[in-house]
């Protein structure tokens, strides 16, 4: 019978495991973190190369490279020892949310990967500890601020410890860019009688309210996730002072995110939230989710960065169109905020030059064309798609914007924690729970912890 | 009891073994304690130790006294999350015990065919990994979810929500799923112990006059006091570790409405690098978690 089956043991056993689990379940993350040693940030190292040189050796070389995106990390390698067959590279990926983690540990240790994918959040450690390569020497050997956009290398210089960025050596290249902007659904906006993408502010409201009228949702926001703050970055892009924006981000002494142009942009969001054009269960929906909802033709607009534009295109095809959101002024510069996935070279390398050819290669025609096919844009942003669509609109609207000085960085790279902020930040400004000043007094507090 | 008697009879066979083979068991132990002490205890001390540095996890670290701790029981995003931890108490354990006491009440004695059946359904949830079980219950609660389908279907639409994306109703509906998940776990539980009560209580009750009520309540529940405890303490260490659940569902939000402990040291410990900070909301969390498990064991103790 299978009532005589549950005998004391089992629940015994059941028991003992859930002690255990009391004494160590409750601490489980803590081993993770406790796996570091005390040992590590042995004082000052030499990160200035000497001897630089653009010519590589023949001879054979192995090099390994730690990463956490791909694409475009492994197309971007292959193409590199495909032109130095000489040279091969190890690769070794780690999951995003261990990323800053496993970089930063495997970076200081003896061990080092000769190149890194860039993380900001590692670098407050490893720039000042000597771990990274400064890399001034190679930018004038190659002459790097010709060949790379400047608006993206700006992001990757920082001071010696790395308490302000924008400033000082450079200490890594880009490999490729992102940037943030607005999808549209052509179809969606025609049946609401809006046949052209907006061209000012005004318009875009226009568009909205008229979308709305026709009962279809302006907007789909993955406010679970990134996509609420998204929605706020945008704005601000188009109603920020760029300059004060950019040394916030950056960490300038004094810097403050508590300024009229900010209020404006906070504004605008709590008023299309009590518009209802985004609704409160934006809080629940995940980045996918808005994504898809968006593929399916639910909503006329989706605040997101060209990452998206390759399943935008495969779900709307013609349909999807993008823009950067412009502000109230027509001929206004258009601003928008942009990354890149960048690679940093360790200053413990054998191999300093053969390590600089791969970041100088990353600027080439034949990587542009690689960047373009893994859905990024170039780093040569004259290189062009050729293929129309969506991915050639964002290709050609980035350029515009890169040109005008018009790329800022993403908020969250202010400080490591700035994330966990602007997300719930965002959130309570869905619910109503926030308003204006504290959401950006929080996000100025959390700015003070680290640069104050 | 059989497994108590089997200590106690280890026990005493232990006093006369002599000093050799006593030294053999430890070397049988050697193994297992080796791994317990490199991989819990040494983790668990060093993270005390790190609560009292101020450190990023690469750079040398420096001392920083009770700093983290101040930290800790002041700051209101810390603090909060340590309440939520508490709330959920609520419903992974208290509503999941009376759930399952009244469950085994309606099973007992009834059920005569299909009681596996009923036993691996109610167990079921404990079974599948919790991502999958967040995830599911992510689209059940979502705005046009099955939850929200089935109050439109009776009349109910104007109360439909995005359940866990409102401010108010997202840490309760966090914690029905754990409710969900607990409650057959308890039956469980609850099930084999009652089916261990001697049957000759039940008739010497049943003779004496006693109802249904009566019996479960003078001869079934005193006879769970043991079970019941043994619940409790897995539900309470389930409430205030959760982590994965709350992770895949909310993230702590809507504007960190369901924040607990276990997210904030994710979050200290990994984005943040204060290694500090977190190690020092760790060890209040297993403190918290010490206190209220010897709390539950004193309470169930069954008289000597």
């Amino acid at each position: 019978m299978s009532t005589r089956s549950t005998d004391p043991p089992p629940i015994r056993s059941r028991i003992d495991r859930a002690l255990i689990r009391g004494a160590a379940g409750a601490t489980a993350v803590l081993l993770l973190t406790s796996c570091a040693t005390l040992s590590s940030g042995n004082g000052e190292r030499d990160n200035v190369p000497e001897d630089v040189s653009t010519d590589i050796t023949d001879e054979p070389v192995e090099l390994t490279l730690a990463y956490t995106d791909d694409p475009p990390s492994t197309e971007l390698v292959e193409g590199f020892t495909e032109q130095h067959p000489n040279v091969s590279i190890e690769l070794q990926q780690t999951p995003f949310t261990d990323y800053v983690k496993t970089v930063t540990l495997s970076m200081s240790s003896d061990e080092a990967p000769d190149i890194a994918q860039y993380n900001p959040g590692a670098m407050r450690s490893l720039i000042p500890s000597g771990h990274v390569m400064d890399l001034e020497p190679y930018v004038e050997a190659y002459g790097w601020e010709e060949s790379f956009p400047e608006a993206t290398l700006e992001p990757l210089r920082a001071d010696e410890d790395a308490t302000r960025f924008g400033t000082g050596s450079l200490y890594a290249v880009p490999g490729a860019l992102s940037v943030l902007g607005v999808f549209y659904n052509r179809e969606l906006l025609a049946r609401a009688g809006v046949e052209e993408p907006p061209a000012t502010f005004e318009e875009f409201e226009d568009a909205l309210a008229a979308v709305d009228e026709e009962g279809i949702a302006p907007f789909s926001v993955g406010g679970l996730e990134v996509g609420g703050f998204q929605v706020w970055n945008t704005l601000l892009n188009a109603f920020g002072d760029h300059e004060a924006y950019r040394d916030w981000v950056h960490g300038a002494p004094g810097s403050t995110i508590e300024t009229d142009e900010a209020m404006t942009a906070t504004g605008i969001l709590t008023r299309w939230v009590e518009a209802g054009y985004i609704p409160e269960s934006a809080n629940a929906t995940s980045d996918d989710d808005a994504k898809a909802a968006f593929g399916n033709g639910e909503s006329a607009f989706l605040m997101i960065g060209n990452w998206a534009a390759f399943e935008m295109e495969e779900a709307l095809g013609e349909d999807v169109g993008f823009f950067l959101l412009p502000g109230e002024d027509p001929d206004q510069v258009p601003m928008t905020s942009g990354s890149s996935v960048s690679y940093t070279v360790s200053s413990g390398t054998e191999h300093p030059d053969v390590a600089a050819a791969f970041l100088d290669y990353l600027s080439s025609p034949e990587a542009a064309r690689i960047q373009l096919d893994t859905g990024f844009m170039p780093v040569d942003t004259d290189a062009s798609t050729g293929e129309g669509g969506v991915l050639e609109e964002i290709n050609s609207v980035y350029g515009t914007a890169a040109e005008q000085d018009g790329i800022v960085p993403f908020p969250d790279f202010a400080t490591p924690g700035m994330i966990d902020q602007l997300t719930p930040g965002v959130q309570g400004l869905i619910a109503g729970s926030t308003d204006e000043e504290t959401f950006l007094s929080d996000l100025q507090a959390e700015w003070d912890r680290v640069h104050g | 009891m059989a497994s108590g008697a089997l200590l106690r009879g280890n026990a005493t066979a232990g006093t006369r073994r002599p000093r050799r083979s006593r030294l053999r068991a430890w070397l049988y132990l050697l193994p297992a304690l080796v791994v317990y002490a490199g991989f819990a205890i040494y983790s668990a001390a060093g993270t005390v130790w790190f609560s009292f540095l101020d450190w990023d996890g690469v750079a040398p670290p420096t001392w920083a006294g009770l700093a983290n701790y101040t930290r800790v029981l002041t700051e209101p995003l810390l603090a909060g999350a340590i309440l939520n931890g508490l709330v959920l108490i609520v419903f992974f354990s208290l509503i999941p015990i009376a759930v399952g006491l009244l469950l085994t009440g309606l099973l007992l004695g009834r059920v005569r065919t299909g009681m596996t059946f009923f036993r691996t359904v109610f167990f079921l949830p404990q079974v599948l990994p919790l991502v999958a079980v967040g995830i599911t219950w992510r689209w059940l609660y979502s705005d046009d979810g099955m939850i929200n389908r089935a109050l439109e279907t009776v009349g109910l639409g104007a109360i439909t929500h995005a359940w866990l994306g409102d401010y108010h109703f997202a840490l309760i509906a966090l914690g029905l799923i754990g409710t969900w998940c607990m409650s057959g776990l308890c039956m469980v539980l609850f099930m084999s112990g009652a089916q261990r009560i001697d049957p000759s209580l039940h008739e010497a009750a049943a003779i004496d006059g006693a109802g249904p009520l009566r019996r479960f309540r003078y001869v079934t529940l005193p006879g769970l006091r043991r079970e019941v405890g043994i619940a409790a303490v897995i539900t309470t260490i389930a409430a205030l570790a959760s982590f994965d659940l709350v992770f895949v569902t909310t993230n702590g939000g809507p504007a960190g409405q369901t924040n607990v402990p276990a997210l904030l040291v994710y979050r200290l410990a990994f984005n943040e690098g204060t290694i500090g900070g977190a190690s020092a909301l760790a060890v209040v969390l297993t403190l918290i978690v010490i206190v209220l498990v010897s709390a539950i064991r004193l309470l169930t103790r069954e008289a000597k």
